[in-house]
């Protein structure tokens, strides 16, 4: 059976919610391009992404992610994924504070075949920084 | 200023051509700083999203959620105000036979004047961009959505505060 775009995601969103990481990899080409912008990954590989899920999978074990919309556009999904959690550990420099988190972000997808090739993220790290009662993106550690 | 008139309006259902043709204009007329053209290319109602967008008060959050003819106009002429060189370069434009239609781009532009809480110090941003809009039947773009990292914008602009 032929698996489309679609369904290659959401088995991609499918791992990542229940923080398996392993799970959402996947769905990922070994050869895919990542990008992450505010947290300047840009047009690195699956590596990266996998430390960017096991960042986010282990610093907020409550992970709850909610789906806004999928966007199918031929081989290209775009997603809008609301994730939260509650801070358990430190997470990209900010120090635990067991802040509730809640950042909305889009993900867009490139599927060839039924792998993933290719993902750009977007997310406010202002917003997110903010959440996590940061005052200053030059001193993350500092609250 | 060359005023360029809107696309015109299909009378059946827009294809993803048609749907991708008229985001096409409608950044042009960005490009061009024309807000009006901007507005008139949307439908009277259309919601309006920039979802980075927010200002903590002491007593509430404004955020930039509304309409384009209320929020929308508001947030680009302040835009185009503190950056009067305002632009973008497309990277992707997808469209699909529901009018949806995504673009990703760089947003650009030198600040020369204040913008939110950021004294102007002649900085540049070249800021990536998600836009996912949408397009009625009619051919108006009846939602617009925008993301990216308002943190990038800040500090290019020299701004290291959260808030």
């Amino acid at each position: 059976m032929t698996v489309s775009p679609r369904q290659t995601v959401e088995a991609f969103l499918t791992g990542f919610r229940h923080r398996d990481v392993d799970a959402a990899l996947s769905t990922v080409a070994d050869s895919a391009q990542v990008t992450v912008f505010p947290l300047d990954v840009v047009q690195q590989g699956k590596a990266e992404l996998s430390a960017v899920l096991e960042a986010i999978a282990s610093a907020f074990p409550d992970l709850h992610l909610t789906v806004r919309s999928v966007i199918e556009l031929g081989q290209v999904v775009v997603v809008e994924l609301k994730i939260e959690g509650t801070q358990a550990t430190d997470f990209l420099g900010a120090i635990n504070q067991e802040k509730h988190l809640d950042i909305d972000s889009a993900w867009r997808f490139t599927v060839t075949g039924e792998e993933i090739t290719g993902t750009e993220v977007y997310w406010c790290q202002n917003q997110l920084l903010r959440r996590l009662a940061v005052k200053r993106t030059d001193q993350v550690a500092i609250v | 200023m060359t005023q360029v008139a809107p696309t015109p309006a299909p009378t059946t259902t827009a294809t993803a051509e048609d749907s991708v043709r008229i985001v096409s204009d409608f950044f042009d007329a960005y490009r061009r700083r024309d807000v009006e053209t901007m507005a008139d290319m949307c439908t009277d109602n259309a919601d309006f999203s920039y979802i980075p967008f927010e200002v903590w008060a002491k007593q509430r959050v404004m955020r930039g959620d509304g309409k384009v003819r209320t929020i929308g106009k508001v947030i680009w002429s302040g835009l185009i105000n503190a950056f009067p060189n305002l632009g973008n370069d497309i990277h992707s434009i997808d469209g699909n036979n529901n009018g949806d239609v995504v673009v990703a781009c760089d947003i650009t532009g030198t600040q020369q004047s204040a913008w939110a809480f950021i004294a102007p110090q002649g900085r540049s941003i070249v800021a990536p961009h998600l836009f996912i809009l949408h397009v009625n039947p009619e051919g108006l773009i009846d939602s617009i959505r925008a993301y990216w990292d308002n943190a990038y914008v800040c500090r290019a602009l020299g701004h290291l505060e959260v808030d």
